[in-house]
């Protein structure tokens, strides 16, 4: 075998697991979960291989069928795409340990085989955005994920579920199309798909069409933007969220919104290249959008009631976080930018699970009744807790490694605005995080005798909290294991 | 009278007298050591033994160890607190006990300022530590507190409920500020004032009841905002001087311009919050008379000297130049801290001022005793402000104010203590509501005399060396500098009456005003409240008795290390007699006043004047984000706007203790979202489009 089939054995593991699935209807579930587990640490395995391979030994491309890359579909490994699958596999893994202990709440029993067929083609269609090196082909993968999340969503069979999906499908639509129409904009000026490609006769066609890569530009961006939930375009994040099963919002915020950001960085540093943004002023505009985020997106989440409604919009500011590191096209930037990424995926993914497992258990989302939960459910709470002072930004999380490089990195533009926005936004974060553990830990003792009536949690929900919480606490305490990591995928883009 | 049998409840009382009495020989030893009595100090640091510990490699990590004794002191606590709960005590006051013999005998190694530690990869920037002299005397002083309160803690904790949970927290929050005493950069302080803020608001809201939860909840917002400023000086240290090591960094602060100011106040109202200077001093004064006894006392003697720790520690180290560069006080390098110092002199004048102006409204004990916090605060940041303000030679004011530091700690516990004492056998804060007590709590009211003597600075009492030196340091300040600064010493002098006339008020009417009250049920005993009293009224006195000792052991190798003129050090600093006539004089002249104002007071009723609740500084200072908070939904949309009219009630409180400001920013962001949120998803068509075409536009206009 060669090490350059491995991205391609990992998405066939994928779609291989997806087939099995159904197939596999009569048998006990639980041989699924194990089929499933193994392919999955089949995948890990072939992942850390290839982030191992690609930052020792370099970036490698895969062309299908033997094709020339220009007409044929080119895979390209590089420090930032392995370091993603990486960390997406990772994630997905946890979630997928924490939803075999029957969390996924609300879905019907016949159901289950059918999330894992979708959680399985989830994956494999970002993992094919994040190896394609190819306009067209992400397109075709961005479809794929944009319904598969859709049906991930509406998995369970309620009446708003549907609204919500219906909007999110709507929506994303408008989102796929807008960028569509970007990719054929930008054929049409420069007659390639492939990235490598389109970004050598960019200039030439900017000057010769300027018009057709303005036009390209802006509805890519905004076309991601919807898909990424950036402040005005996140209408249909909160609907979403609050409908979906715990595992699916885990999933949809903490992977599927970074895949599309990741896309847009593809998108703006690849394929346009800096130059082009700064003379087309897209920093500014990224950088008002992501201004915008960060603050309004707390001052929604402070009003909601709803705790997966709040930790929606605690999700549009974070992604504002994102972009602001991502709209400073620096080094340092783009660096707190994909730190931000890994860390919000590890603690949102943590909220959401820990609120998941309240959820299940005491069939309640308002905050209001979040009172003595941490002494019915310490170790959710516990991990809740965790990741909510991550949230805030305080030393030993890695939310705070992400605030330490946001904040060098909007210094070294001199953008001492975004300074203090971002400390506006981390204490608006306070102002709604904060009350929630309060309330669980200090408030209402007379829960306590819930104790002993409580059903047992199964472990394999409270390994992967447990393990999260460690993985936040570590992550904070020692960022320079992964930053080698970081910057090498950095360096795909600005050297 | 005749002599009544003294009892002994408290089981611990004997091995607690023993502790204590080991302690102060530990004292002993290391006085005899520090003055080089019967030339220990030669022989020892001449010994094979001391010259194989500089170089031993475990003696960098001492820091570390000195960090973690405390946590796992509060992780066997709380396993033992299973079995017994003498057990338990015992383990937290033998964690304070180890802890204090480490400190104790690191002084050598302070003294060579050997103890360096660099953890590079830790928290993508690094943290180091170092135990220099002046983190030493802090630490000192903290960890004698510490151990004392953590004696007097057995006792009073058995009324308290969840003592376990409170012991843990406690020792948590002791590990934090160890740790922020030892730091070496801004970052690891950051990071332990951080779990200082976080931790400690458990003792806060010990109580559970609404009171406490509310002023915890001021207490740790505030304390957040304070660690965000810091964070944000942090950041813009690290990228404009490249290292976040306590060095000098004037220097490359003069090619910024006014940045510099802006690094300064942040790091100053960073810390200040904690240290409760006006105008943020506003949590205070509600969270230390919530907390139970033992944690205000530390609250109090503690944990906010360590924001005034950081202001001195920021300020003497990045904005003074190097030891090398600077001969002369005219050097135009000073001329920064000089504005900053003129800056915090008033901020000080002004937090003094107002502390003493609230205390002496205050009917509650505890609430004077932290309305004082704040006042005595405010002598230690205007000696903060002198110490910067007169630049090279600005020796006087950093003695003045590290030894305040000192001096407020030990009285300011030990009258927490007091009231805790009071409080515990009568369960009255209220001091008009007591009276006649010296009858039955003699030992008590002998204790209280000293505290009262040494915090209103009367001679032969602590708080009179350090008041005196910072009264020497703004004398100096308008000789050399600024001519306004005789104001600041008149409210100084005036600041120093009232406290006189507080303590005289609240000894009169807790301890001997005539009274109904008998007070049978108080026994008469002895236990380990009145062993931690002794031990810290011994320390005041002695310090009252020989201040030259803290002065030359502790404070000189500071100013030595800091940039200051040695020959003003030599020559002023040095041969300083603070029992001068002239002083003393002053001094007895100050007491006259408290008494003086004492009399009015009481005869005129000028005590109960209450000002009325809007004219608190929290209310004038929020007041336009209110009324634009109470109005901004009529702004917005005319007549139909969708308040409830309960939302628009609490918005129009005049009572801020009933509805604060994030109460009220609450409210408004959920009148936001009930008007807007369905409004933008509904609009989504619209959003896209107008956001497209403003994009483009913005991109093509700009072509």
């Amino acid at each position: 075998m060669n090490i350059e089939q491995l991205p391609i054995i990992n998405l066939i593991l994928f779609l291989f697991m997806a087939l099995l699935i159904p197939l596999l209807k009569r048998r006990p579930f639980k041989i699924t979960l194990i089929l499933g587990f193994i392919v999955m640490c089949l995948v890990l395995a072939s992942s850390s291989h290839l982030l191992w391979h690609v930052n020792e030994v370099g970036s490698f491309s895969y062309t299908f069928g033997g094709h020339e890359a220009r007409y044929g579909i080119e895979f390209l490994l590089t420090p930032f795409s392995a370091l993603f699958t990486w960390v997406i596999i990772i994630l997905a893994m946890i979630i997928y340990i924490y939803s075999s202990g029957d969390a996924t709440e609300g879905i019907e029993q016949s159901e289950y085989g059918r999330y894992y067929v979708l959680l399985f083609i989830l994956l494999l269609s970002m993992f094919g955005i994040l190896y394609t090196n190819d306009l067209f082909n992400t397109y075709v993968f961005i479809e794929i994920l944009s319904i598969t999340t859709c049906a991930i969503i509406s998995i369970k069979k309620k009446k708003d579920t549907y609204t919500s999906a219906f909007r999110y499908v709507m929506m994303n639509e408008i989102g796929s199309l807008s960028y569509l129409f970007g990719v054929a904009l930008i054929y049409m000026a420069t007659g390639y798909t492939n990235i490598s490609m389109v970004s050598e006769s960019i200039q030439v066609a900017f000057a010769s069409y300027p018009f057709n890569i303005v036009i390209a530009l802006a509805f890519m961006v905004i076309g991601l933007g919807i898909k990424a939930a950036i402040f005005p375009f996140h209408i249909w994040l909160p609907d979403a969220h609050s409908s979906a099963p715990s595992t699916s919002s885990a999933i949809l915020s903490a992977i599927v919104i970074k895949v599309y950001l990741l896309v847009l960085v593809k998108i703006l540093f690849s394929v346009f290249g800096i130059d082009i943004l700064e003379q087309m002023n897209m920093p500014l505009i990224l950088l008002i959008l992501s201004g915008t985020a960060m603050i309004l997106g707390s001052i929604f989440a402070i009003a909601q009631k709803d705790v997966k409604r709040m930790l929606g919009y605690s999700s549009v500011a974070q992604v504002g976080y994102i972009l602001l590191g991502i709209s400073l096209l620096s080094f340092l930037g783009l660096r707190a930018a994909f730190f931000h990424i890994i860390s919000h995926g590890l603690m949102k993914t943590a909220l959401f699970l820990s609120v998941g497992e309240i959820i299940f258990y005491k069939k309640t989302r308002k905050v209001n009744d979040f009172d003595g939960m941490g002494f019915i459910m310490p170790v959710a709470m516990g991990v809740f807790s965790i990741a909510a002072l991550g949230m805030i930004g305080l030393p030993l999380t890695s939310g705070f490694i992400s605030k330490l490089n946001l904040g060098i990195a909007v210094l070294e533009n001199n953008y001492l605005v975004f300074l203090v926005i971002l400390i506006i936004s981390s204490l608006l974060n306070v102002i709604y995080y904060l009350p929630i553990i309060i309330l669980a830990f200090l408030r209402n003792e007379k829960y306590h005798y819930r104790m002993t009536t409580i059903e047992k949690t199964p472990r394999t929900m409270i390994t992967p909290l447990i393990l999260l919480g460690i993985l936040i606490v570590s992550l904070g305490l020692f960022p320079n294991v992964i930053m080698p990591y970081i910057e090498a995928a950095v360096e795909t883009f600005i050297s | 009278m005749k002599i009544r049998k003294m009892k002994v409840f408290d089981k611990m009382a004997k091995t607690n007298t023993l502790l204590v009495v080991f302690a102060m020989l530990l004292l002993s030893l290391f006085i005899a050591y520090a003055s080089d009595w019967f030339s220990i100090k030669e022989t020892f640091s001449n010994s094979d033994f001391y010259q194989t510990i500089m170089i031993a490699p475990w003696i960098q990590y001492l820091p570390i160890i000195i960090v973690v004794i405390p946590i796992l002191g509060a992780i066997i606590e709380v396993l033992v607190a299973k079995k017994s709960i003498d057990e338990r005590d015992k383990s937290v006051i033998y964690m304070g006990l180890l802890t204090l013999v480490i400190v104790v005998f690191i002084y050598p190694l302070a003294l060579d300022d050997i103890i360096r530690l660099e953890l590079p990869n830790v928290l993508l920037l690094g943290l180091s530590f170092r135990v220099d002299m002046l983190s030493y005397s802090v630490l000192l002083l903290s960890s004698f507190i510490w151990f004392f309160v953590m004696i007097y803690a057995h006792e009073y904790m058995k009324k308290e409920e969840k003592s376990t949970r409170f012991f843990f927290f406690l020792a948590l929050t002791y590990s934090s500020v160890l740790g922020a005493l030892m730091s070496g950069d801004l970052l690891t302080m950051f990071l332990f004032f951080e779990i200082m803020t976080v931790v400690s608001y458990m003792l806060v809201i010990h109580g559970q009841n609404d009171s406490s939860y509310k002023a915890g909840y001021n207490y740790i917002i505030m304390g957040l905002i304070g660690g965000f400023l810091i964070l944000t000086a942090l950041l813009l240290v690290y990228f404009n001087v490249g290292d976040l090591h306590f060095a000098s960094a004037i220097e490359r602060f003069d090619e910024l311009g006014n940045l510099k100011y802006w690094v300064m106040g942040l790091l100053v109202f960073g810390f200040g919050i904690k240290a409760g200077m006006a105008p943020v001093h506003v949590w205070l004064p509600r969270a230390h008379p919530v907390a139970p006894t033992p944690a205000s006392a530390l609250l109090s003697g503690v944990m906010i000297k360590v924001g005034a720790f950081g202001i001195i520690r920021g300020a003497s180290s990045y904005f003074f130049p190097s030891k090398d560069v600077v001969t002369s006080v005219n050097d135009p390098i000073w001329l920064t801290s000089q504005n900053i110092g003129a800056f915090i002199i008033w901020t000080g004048i002004i937090t003094m001022a107002l502390g003493v102006f609230l205390a002496l409204q205050q009917e509650n004990m505890k609430k004077m005793l932290a309305y004082h916090s704040v006042s005595q605060m405010g002598y230690i940041v205007t000696g903060i402000g002198v110490a910067l303000y007169l630049g090279y030679q600005g020796a006087m004011g950093y003695s003045g104010a590290i030894y305040h530091i000192i001096n407020h700690a030990l009285f300011k516990s030990l009258l927490f203590m007091i009231a805790g004492v009071i409080y515990y056998h009568t369960k009255e804060l209220n001091m008009y509501k007591l009276g006649g007590l010296w009858k039955k709590l003699p030992f008590t009211t002998l204790v209280f005399i000293v505290a009262a003597l040494g915090i209103s600075g009367f001679p032969l009492f602590n708080g009179y060396v350090s008041k005196t030196i910072i009264h020497h340091g703004l004398t100096e300040a308008y000789h050399y500098g600024s001519s306004s600064f005789i104001f600041a010493e008149i409210i100084f002098i005036i600041v120093s009456a009232g406290t006189a006339c507080s303590f005289i008020k609240m000894g009169y009417y807790t301890f001997f005003k005539k009274t109904e009250n008998n007070y049978d049920e108080i026994p008469y005993d002895y236990s380990s409240h009145d062993i931690a009293l002794w031990a810290m009224a011994l320390m005041i006195i002695l310090i009252g008795l020989s201040p030259k000792f803290i002065m030359s052991h502790l404070i000189i190798p500071q100013l030595n290390m800091t940039t200051y003129d040695p020959d003003f050090i030599n020559h002023y600093i040095l041969g300083l007699n603070v029992f001068a006539i002239k002083d003393i004089l002053t001094t007895l002249g100050i007491v006259g006043l408290g008494i003086i104002i004492f009399l009015l007071g009481k005869k005129y009723h000028l005590f109960h004047l209450r000002l009325p609740k809007w004219l608190s500084i929290e209310y004038i200072f929020f007041l336009p984000a209110y009324l634009l908070m109470k109005n901004l939904c009529r702004i917005l949309y005319g007549d139909k706007c969708p308040y409830n009219e309960d939302d628009f009630k609490k918005l129009s409180e005049d009572d801020i203790e009933k509805v604060g400001f994030i109460d009220r920013f609450i409210i408004t962001s959920n009148v936001l979202n009930r008007r807007y949120e369905s409004s933008i998803i509904r609009a989504d068509a619209m959003i896209y489009t107008v956001a497209l075409l403003f994009v483009i536009i913005f991109m093509i206009n700009l072509l």
